[in-house]
């Protein structure tokens, strides 16, 4: 059987333990990240012939390391590079959980949007089209109530698919921001900046001048600047 | 250019266009929730309605448990009588009914306001109100230096300074976290309280929750202030903001209620099984040894605990406080709850009636106060010194934060004296 591994990725409280517990049933393997005294909660769900090893990462609102909750998320998704990262939406809360999920997009990540508590979302009064946010994002989604047991068959077979054919969102920011990003991008690849890591993403953090990519590029936030300002 | 705000802006941007087209908003009347916040969380409205409750919880607690605390009372009294009767060796009579019964069966008396606090703070927890309090506090706190999200730690010191100053991890912003863990003692945790109900039950009859709470609030106050202070000494910047999600309002479940409170109560028993059992036995010790000198246990003033009593006797005096408190406070730095315990070996008491009459002329309302101030204020107890080394890392800022406590402690009960003077209460 062909294994996978799965980080499920998402904000505070968006059913995330629920999503977990609806995949792995009872095969959960309960831990601590390396180095640190936050939970780690692992198991396996299996489907069709593929053992997908489902990981936990802490509930996050962003990417940017500033956390030690963050830190790990996205040390894991940089560094383990795990097959698909089933990003748990609160439909309720789309448009604040939705910044996490660009984030994980620019990290180049195999992505399926699992959008939870589509009921709690209705009874507030959205109505969400998964088919049009779908198509927007680039990306499958897949309507859930977790803690009632829905849309989690429909949610197997998305990731099943998404491991073995690899879709990635090809989602932009507006063409002004594209064109400095893919200056820094271009950069980035020559210079072998963090060759490891996924180049558009290396230009983004460069950009936001984040401290920890600064440091392990051993790049200072001036150079960057400097980049920026050759070409124009 | 400022690109961190160019890309916050573009991810915005493009969710915003994202939304637009997949997602319709059929407008709602407002929600059952909505119309409470706009009652809860209203600009005045909001403390005053959070105070309210906030001593409404700790009067109902103290009210309903009285009749158990009696219950409890009355059979650790009766339980001491007969060790002291039945058993033929002098000093295992004393260490059975003075030590164990007298000294954890004290102990054990504040279990059930205890347990009826945490069954309130639950109620007030699962109906959704606690994350709002955190919202008005909010209002108050970055005002005054602490960080928004410090308040989810700061409401969890209420219960235990220890898992407070863990899930101050939360927090992203270093300083901020720093800041938050080091003024998180301040914030009256549950073993502190059996000292104010002591103290309020025989000084403040009929206003316990109000002395009570009056403590809580001199917690928060005073960590106001030292995260201010800290801030502007040792880090100085600016505090980060602040986004929380306000749950609906819920109908609290009995079951779930029940269920939070045993499993904080059972930690407080678990430590009465354990180093509250240790520290009753060691204060026993202290109290009827040399044997011979004291008499066994029946001249106090002979006893090792005099003897270091005496010692302290001189730095607390100006604060209207006599040996034996001071023999009580430096028993609380193993565990606070240790303090009533100490005290109730100390007045060689097994009841609360008892203690009641013995402390009347030992202290009076200002003192009391002083009393129950400085148990809040002076020391980390030992479990969360040693988080605090793992949170901060550094003795340096650990050293400091004992140090702050203890002057502060001090500084605060020089004023209620000062003031009990000048208001001519004493």
């Amino acid at each position: 059987m062909k294994k996978a591994v799965v980080a499920l990725a998402g904000n505070p409280n968006v059913g995330k333990s629920a999503i977990f517990n609806a995949l792995t049933g009872a095969k959960q393997k309960l831990g601590n990240w390396p180095g640190v005294t936050v939970e780690k909660k692992e198991g396996i769900c299996k489907y069709k012939d593929i053992e997908m090893h489902i990981v936990d990462l802490p509930g996050i609102y962003g990417l940017t390391a500033s956390s030690i909750d963050e830190k790990i998320a996205r040390d894991f998704i940089l560094h383990n590079k795990p097959d698909l990262v089933v990003d748990i939406v609160d439909a309720s809360n789309i448009e604040r959980n939705l910044y996490l999920t660009l984030q994980l997009i620019e990290m180049d990540a195999n992505i399926v949007i699992a959008l939870n508590k589509v009921d709690l979302a209705e009874s507030k009064g959205y109505k969400i089209d998964a088919k049009k946010l779908s198509e927007k994002l680039g990306l499958p989604v897949v309507p859930t109530v977790a803690i009632r047991n829905k849309g989690i068959e429909e949610l197997k077979r998305a990731m099943y698919n998404a491991i073995k054919t690899k879709i990635k969102s090809s989602l932009r920011y507006n063409d002004k921001l594209e064109s400095v990003i893919s200056l820094i991008e271009q950069k980035v690849v020559e210079k072998r900046v963090l060759p490891e890591y996924p180049s558009r993403f290396v230009a983004i953090r460069l950009l936001e001048g984040d401290e920890e990519i600064l440091r392990s590029a051993n790049l200072q936030e001036e150079v960057i600047k400097q980049w920026i300002l050759q070409r124009s | 250019m400022d690109f961190a705000t160019e890309l916050a802006n573009a991810r915005y941007e493009l969710i915003g266009k994202i939304i637009s087209s997949s997602v319709k908003k059929v407008s709602k009347p407002k929600s059952f929730s909505d119309l409470v916040d706009t009652v809860v969380l209203d600009k005045y409205l909001g403390i005053p309605i959070f105070l309210t409750l906030m001593w409404a919880a700790f009067q109902f607690s103290f009210s309903v448990s009285a009749p158990f605390s009696d219950a409890i009372d009355i059979f650790f009294g009766a339980a001491a009588e007969w060790a002291k009767a039945s058993i033929s060796n002098e000093i295992l009579a004393s260490l059975v009914g003075d030590g164990i019964f007298g000294g954890l069966g004290f102990v054990l008396v504040f279990l059930p306001p205890i347990a009826f606090v945490f069954v309130s703070l639950a109620i007030l927890e699962d109906s959704g109100y606690l994350p709002r309090a955190a919202f008005i506090m909010d209002r108050v706190m970055s005002k005054v230096g602490l960080h928004g999200k410090s308040f989810i730690p700061m409401l969890l010191g209420f219960g235990c300074n220890v898992p407070a100053i863990m899930a101050c991890r939360t927090i992203e912003n270093d300083v901020d976290r720093k800041i938050t863990i080091m003024v998180n003692p301040l914030m009256s945790c549950s073993a502190r309280l059996p000292v104010y109900i002591l103290f309020a039950g025989v000084f403040f009859s009929g206003y316990e929750g109000a002395a009570i709470v009056s403590m809580y609030l001199l917690g928060i106050v005073l960590a106001a202030i030292m995260a201010t202070v800290i801030r502007r000494i040792l880090f100085g910047g600016r505090i980060s903001p602040f986004l929380m999600e306000m749950p609906d309002y819920t109908m609290p479940s009995l079951k779930l209620v029940l269920n939070s409170a045993w499993i904080r109560t059972q930690i407080f028993l678990k430590k009465a099984a354990t180093i509250l059992f240790v520290g009753a036995l060691f204060m026993w010790f202290l109290t009827v040894f040399p044997w011979d000198a004291t008499g066994g246990g029946e001249i106090l003033d002979n006893s090792y605990a005099s003897l270091v009593g005496h010692i302290m006797e001189p730095l607390i005096k100006p604060l209207g406080l006599n040996w034996k408190a001071g023999v009580a406070l430096l028993s609380g730095f193993m565990a606070k709850e240790i303090v009533v315990g100490t005290l109730g070996i100390l007045y060689g008491v097994e009841s609360e009636e008892a203690i009641q009459s013995a402390l009347s002329q030992d202290f009076n309302p200002i003192t009391a106060l002083v009393m129950m101030a400085i148990t809040l204020i002076y020391l980390p107890c030992l479990a969360t010194i040693g988080v605090l080394k793992r949170e901060l890392g550094e003795w340096k800022l650990v050293s400091l934060v004992i140090l702050y406590e203890l002057v502060l402690a001090y500084a605060v009960a020089a004023l209620i004296v000062v003031s009990g003077k000048v208001l001519g209460v004493v």
